[in-house]
């Protein structure tokens, strides 16, 4: 296979995206088996109110995935993004608690606030790893702990509380059922198909994840698309941040711890392959309703917190398996 | 010959003369905490700062660890405190019995060690064949203050669920024996008692799902207060201001809640003055005092509305 062959961004044109579609149906049958087995399991299940529940649920982990997905397409991988969640928190909080501000310039500042420490946090993962080449697995391991430390030290260790009553409300405010924050969410899953799919930033970023050495080739500065995937990475831990805060109306320093996890197991089981270059956005967002599907379900049909987490743990192994299987039909 | 002996004669009086000098200086206590990352340690440690200076008597040489099931690092941080000869250990354990062992070690090295907080294990304590004493709440009796509040708020029969800390912890297991013990006095009807491991957002998902399933819930008894707090922010999503709960520990923030009545109550117990207190304690033994038995209780109370 020549180098041309592997850069899509370079011809312009989508790979394939039947296969594309199909992939996403595997997880999507999978997704509509769970939701049926768990409406005849439950006669709650599908009521309108819990819904409301998953779709709120969700969105913490589907806002964080969504960063996900950019970094593991270029091949790498961010373990940091439960504690730099927490750490926007803390630093918006800290805005959103300042004295002698009206309640419209604390909102406006926190959420400023909150939203750069996240991306600034992705910024030095991405330009640390990309810089030195090392593995972004051990770099944003450190940010982990750099991240959960700074934000322990700023708050005190203590739970930052009330804020202005207009931020709360947006937290639990719901339009015909849909939580506000879900909407926030899903608007983020389209830009971020729209990024990936129709622009040229969005091919180079599968362009790496399948053979960075021919990108570099073709005259791409490949160092800043790394720190771009991983700065939007922190974005929407930064965004995940706000959402955590107008939903709780808090923030907790210790806030997050293994929500990186789940953001993982999302895009993983959302079809995107760990070694980069392969996958989607679309699978992510399937990805984060399987696991707050099953999450919620389980709960519902009164099975024991021990096996509910075995489940989990059993879906996504069969997840790789599955992609395993995947990635051998599209080789071919 | 007589050289050796004269070297070694002067070196046991160089070594006799320093031990002099740091017997008269002051006592040092070394306090080995749980997850300075909770709240509730990290008031007890500026606590313990405080009462060190105001005191000033004594020497106060802290160690907190990286997170709840971290006990490696408690363990060698007895070792250490063993190491520099310290006077006395405050300990408040994060594995009541992988904890006993490196204590004991401490007590055989002549070191005063207080237990506080969390219990060490009897049967732990038994077998390696320790007699210590325990500092402490009590857990199980502060859960009840606060499940006795839910019941008589609610009367019998009413139907509630537990929300648990961290499974295995031991203050987790006390704190939901201390909220059985109410469902069994006040004959409530528990429908379901899940852990959301002490985190706010866990515990806001768990009890939305857990309302679904059971729509009829009356009571929620959270084991800590980071836990009611996500309570209360589900049951206003479900705009269900007819259910009633409460907390433990009391913390800055669930203060305004119980002001304004969306909290019933939470339990305080002290956390701040309990490492303080047991310095005091384990100062008391250093100065020849006699040792300390059985359980030191510490203060709880009931926080609520009115």
């Amino acid at each position: 296979m020549s180098t041309a062959e592997n850069l899509p961004a370079a011809s312009g044109r989508r790979p394939l995206s039947i296969r594309s579609i199909i992939n996403n149906a595997g997880i999507g049958l999978a997704l509509l088996l769970m939701i049926i087995f768990f409406s005849v399991a439950s006669e709650h299940f599908l009521s309108a109110n819990n819904i409301t529940n998953i779709l709120t649920q969700i969105t913490i982990n589907l806002v964080l995935a969504v960063g996900m997905t950019f970094v593991i397409l270029i091949g790498g991988i961010d373990l940091s993004v439960g504690s730099v969640m927490a750490f926007a928190a803390v630093v918006a909080g800290k805005a959103i608690t300042l004295p002698g501000m009206g309640a419209t310039e604390l909102i406006i500042l926190a959420i400023l606030a909150g939203l750069m420490a996240g991306m600034i946090c992705g910024f030095i993962n991405g330009a640390v790893s990309a810089y030195w080449s090392l593995p972004s697995f051990i770099i944003t391991l450190g940010m982990l702990n750099i991240a959960r430390g700074a934000g322990l030290q700023i708050s005190g260790a203590q739970t930052i509380y009330s804020f202005p009553f207009a931020f709360e409300e947006f937290g639990s405010k719901l339009i015909f059922g849909v939580p506000v924050v879900f909407l926030v969410a899903l608007s983020l899953v389209v830009v971020a198909w729209f990024i990936l799919n129709r622009t040229v930033f969005g091919r180079l970023i599968y362009g790496i994840g399948n053979n960075e050495e021919a990108v570099r080739l073709a005259g791409h500065p490949v160092f800043w698309y790394k720190v771009a995937a991983f700065s939007i990475c922190g974005l929407t831990a930064g965004i995940a941040a706000i959402i955590y805060m107008a939903r709780l109306n808090i923030s907790s320093p210790i806030a997050g711890i293994g929500f990186e996890l789940n953001a993982i197991a999302a895009v993983i089981i959302g079809g995107t392959s760990l070694s980069g270059g392969r996958g989607s956005v679309i699978g992510t967002l399937l990805g984060a309703f399987i696991i707050g599907v099953l999450a919620n379900g389980l709960i519902l049909i009164g099975l024991s917190d021990f096996v509910r987490q075995m489940i989990t743990g059993v879906v996504i192994v069969v997840a790789v398996i599955l992609d395993h299987y995947r990635a051998k039909y599209s080789a071919t | 010959m007589k050289l050796i002996k004269f070297v070694a004669a002067a070196a046991t009086g160089i070594l006799l003369s320093t031990g002099i000098a740091i017997a008269e200086e002051k006592p040092v206590v070394g306090l080995i905490m749980k997850s300075l990352a909770n709240e509730f340690f990290q008031n007890m440690l500026e606590g313990a700062e405080a009462h060190a200076e105001a005191r000033g008597d004594y020497e106060l040489r802290a160690v907190g660890m990286q997170n709840e099931t971290d006990f490696e690092s408690q363990i060698n941080a007895v070792e250490n405190f063993i190491t520099q000869g310290v006077d006395a250990i405050v300990v408040a354990p994060a594995d009541s019995k992988a904890m006993v062992r490196p204590l004991k070690r401490a007590m055989e090295a002549g070191i005063v060690v207080v237990n506080f907080d969390v219990a060490l294990d009897e049967g732990a304590k038994k077998q390696q064949g320790v007699e210590l004493a325990f500092v402490g709440p009590d857990n199980r009796g502060g859960a009840k203050l606060a499940g006795d509040a839910l019941g008589q708020a609610l009367g019998e029969g009413a139907k509630v669920v537990i929300i648990e800390g961290n499974p295995g912890a031991d203050n987790a297991t006390q704190r939901r024996m201390g909220f059985e013990d109410s469902v069994a006095e006040y004959k409530l009807e528990l429908l379901d008692s899940r852990t959301a491991h002490w985190e706010t957002e866990e515990a806001n998902q768990l009890l939305a799902n857990m309302l679904t399933a059971n729509p009829d819930i009356q009571g929620v008894m959270a084991a800590n207060d980071s836990m009611a707090i996500g309570a209360v922010k589900a049951l206003e999503a479900a705009g269900r201001t007819d259910i009633k709960v409460v907390g433990f520990d009391a913390i800055p923030a669930v203060l305004p809640m119980i002001e304004d009545g969306r909290l019933l109550a939470s339990v305080d117990q002290f956390g701040k003055e309990m490492a303080a207190n047991s310095i005091d304690l384990a100062l008391e033994v250093v100065a020849g005092g006699p040792a300390l038995e059985g359980w030191v209780k510490t203060p709880i109370e009931l926080v609520s509305g009115k």
